[in-house]
């Protein structure tokens, strides 16, 4: 199921709920048999929440809100438990609720609940993205609000998906007979107006406009899935400035949609991803010397995947300047680490597909040999190939167990060293204490000593009178 | 002599909320072309400075207030978060206090006074668990009486740990050798705190004396419009 903002239009399914003010309601989809509470609104209003939340229940916390709001759950404040996450979210949905179908704000919420506000703030925008609250099944016009740590380009896709379905079935229809144009059409900016080819032709617009004010717009060209060199060129140069900005990469790069623009960022080549400073013809010159360092990139994104006990384990790649990095970072955080996993393992075997192709091309002994008598021995072939696969995925293992390695040692000498700090931390406290107590003690002895001289003085002087 | 009374002397500890959590009552009072915005709540230090100008604007939004409130708001929080970090810095000594708290507060409809006793030496205390269980327990309705509970507590405890500072300070400036007994006998007499000795001792029960039962209780008030109204005159005329 995804576990991001929806991906097809802004038409996910939505599960409707009937209101209900008890706490111990048990998932969204569930048929509410409780009467209607007479203090809440007098219809039946049913609550909609988005299907990518159908997660939501009152009693447990799911992965993605432990992902999400990481402060409630790594124990480093007692207050800020699991329990007190449960007390803000349901009192802020409650309080939705039971006004719906107003909006609720920020800070009616943050009047109501006991807390330090920041924290009632995430909790607040954090449902507030999930649709869990404020959420009107007319949301498709409005893009959803991402926290501002979450990367660009993901909010940038979510955003802009609502959206570009909306441009793209606005494309290119007809004034004239409304119709879809295909091949050409003509598009007066002046007065806004689309003409297919046959209108145009046919002079089918209307008057006190010339014809020389049309502009060809080649259909088929727009929609080729060919990018040229020098859309490519604009796309490069638009995202070394822009980064994950896509919004403003589209325009950059003339005549191609902002999803276009992703999906054939994603497809180019890695090498070219690491141009930053350099030029482009320098680029692809180091695009295959840097091909190598490809293979155990995509590891990282393995180990990324298969770190099981560090959740929001980023911090290897996050904040890498490669855009690329980044995104398949956060991606395989929020997606969770068996689908990154999978995802990975998929992306390895494809390379390790590409890697073996370009190795036999480049001229392997055992391949050349069977190259040489290529009819009679397609068995061989095929044994040999499996050899070779089998051989580099087992050299790859090797890799990867190596550094997994070598990282545990570090982890684990890192705590042994912390551990040490914080007892000789200890001893000097212990040192201190013991030396203040020293202290006091000697000046408690003088003031014994003190007290008992002025007696003494006071007794005699007292005696030296009665005598 | 008789055996040492351990008075349980801490070395000074750096200035914090003698709570769990580290969090700033913050108090604001704006009035701009006639419009006058109230509020209180907690704000965390440790947060990011930004945080500030985005909450001062959600709530302008929210509020619908005039967006020139945005820089006051702003402003007013990071001075008095600034005013709470100069005292991070310092040192303060937190010794065996437990100090009466006092809770005088109207919320809408809702008047509360309480009092109750406070352990300073308890740097676990959580005055939004006790608000909320207050509320809970007098079955107060009324949602945001556990906020404005939560922020006096807070208030209170936050200029007790100012004091303190002062004192350490003042200790040590008259630096003279008997540090422990000065400090005993400064917090003596600021009146508020009692001895734990004294409370707790052979002689005297845990159980309270019947005259400070009636102070000690707490007394939840539903008012009416009218009086609400009445009282807010009242403040009124008090503040001009």
């Amino acid at each position: 199921m995804a576990m991001k903002a929806p991906d097809s239009g802004g038409s996910g399914e939505i599960l409707p709920i009937t209101p209900s003010l008890s706490e111990t309601t048990s998932g969204v989809a569930a048929a509410l048999q409780s009467p209607q509470p007479p203090s809440s609104s007098s219809d039946i209003d049913t609550i909609y929440v988005p299907s990518y939340s159908r997660w939501f229940s009152w009693t447990d916390i799911n992965d993605c809100e432990v992902r999400s709001l990481p402060e409630f759950f790594d124990s480093r404040s007692s207050s800020k438990n699991p329990k007190f996450y449960l007390y803000l979210r349901n009192s802020i949905i409650k309080q939705y609720r039971d006004d719906h179908p107003r909006k609720i704000s920020f800070t009616d919420v943050r009047r109501t609940l006991v807390s330090d506000v920041v924290s009632i703030r995430r909790v607040f925008d954090f449902l507030d993205s999930w649709g869990l609250i404020n959420y009107t099944s007319s949301a498709s016009a409005k893009p959803l609000k991402w926290d501002e740590k979450e990367a660009g380009k993901s909010a940038g896709d979510a955003a802009s998906e609502p959206s570009t379905t909306v441009k793209e079935t606005a494309k290119r229809i007809c004034n004239g007979c409304k119709s879809i144009c295909s091949i050409a059409c003509f598009a007066c900016d002046k007065y806004d107006l689309t003409l297919c080819a046959r209108c145009y032709v046919r002079s089918n617009y209307r008057v006190g406009i010339n014809s020389s004010e049309f502009k060809r717009v080649e259909i088929s060209e727009e929609s080729k899935i060919q990018w040229s060199e020098k859309e490519i060129l604009l796309l490069l140069e638009a995202v070394m400035h822009y980064g994950d900005d896509w919004k403003k990469v589209a325009p950059h790069v003339t005549g191609r949609t902002e999803k276009d623009c992703v999906s054939q960022f994603v497809k180019l080549p890695f090498g070219e991803q690491f141009v930053k400073e350099s030029d482009f013809e320098d680029g692809l010159e180091a695009f295959d010397q840097i091909k190598g360092s490809a293979i155990p990139e995509s590891e990282g994104i393995d180990k990324d995947g298969f770190s099981p006990n560090k959740r929001m384990k980023l911090t290897p790649l996050a904040d890498a300047s490669n855009p690329i990095m980044a995104q398949a970072a956060f991606l395989s955080a929020l997606a969770g680490t068996k689908v990154a996993e999978a995802a990975a393992r998929a992306a390895v075997t494809a390379l390790s597909d590409v890697d073996e192709a370009d190795k036999n091309a480049s001229g392997d002994p055992n391949r050349q040999e069977t190259n040489a008598a290529p009819s009679g021995e397609t068995t061989r072939n095929d044994s040999e190939r499996a050899w070779a696969d089998a051989k580099s995925l087992i050299e790859k293992e090797e890799q990867e167990v190596e550094v997994a390695i070598k990282e545990t040692v570090e982890v684990e000498m890192k705590k042994i060293r912390d551990r040490i700090v914080h007892f000789e931390k200890l001893d000097l406290e212990m040192e201190r204490s013991r030396k203040q107590l020293e202290e006091m003690k000697n000046l408690l002895f003088v003031d014994q000593l003190n007290i008992f001289f002025h007696t003494r003085k006071a007794r005699t002087s007292e005696d030296r009178v009665e005598c | 002599m008789k055996g040492l009374v351990s008075t349980g002397w801490k070395g000074p500890v750096k200035f914090r909320m003698p709570t769990a959590e580290n969090l700033v009552p913050i108090r604001l009072d704006i009035q701009f072309e006639g419009q006058r915005y109230k509020d209180a709540f907690t704000w965390n230090p440790s947060d990011p400075d930004n945080e500030v100008v985005v909450f001062a604007k959600r709530t302008v939004k929210d509020l619908k207030l005039p967006s020139a409130f945005i820089t006051q708001i702003a402003q007013s929080i990071q001075s008095q978060l600034s005013d709470f970090r100069a005292y991070e810095g310092q040192d303060m000594y937190t010794g065996e206090k437990i100090i009466p708290i006092k809770l005088d507060l109207r919320v809408n409809h809702t008047l509360i006074k309480d009092q109750f006793l406070w352990d300073l030496n308890n740097f676990e205390s959580d005055p939004e668990e006790f608000a909320r269980t207050l509320c809970k327990d007098l079955g107060v309705e009324d949602p945001e009486v556990g906020p404005a509970v939560a922020f006096a507590i807070r208030e209170q405890l936050y200029e007790i740990a100012i004091q303190s500072v002062a004192s350490a300070r003042e200790s040590r400036l008259s630096k003279k050798g008997r540090r422990g007994s000065d400090h005993g006998s400064a917090s003596k007499a600021s009146g508020l705190s009692m001895d734990l000795m004294k409370l707790f001792s052979f002689k005297s029960s845990v159980v309270r004396k019947r005259k400070d039962l009636d102070v000690y209780e707490p007394v939840v008030d539903l008012l009416t419009s009218e009086e609400v109204d009445a009282l807010e005159a009242r403040a009124e005329r008090h503040a001009r």
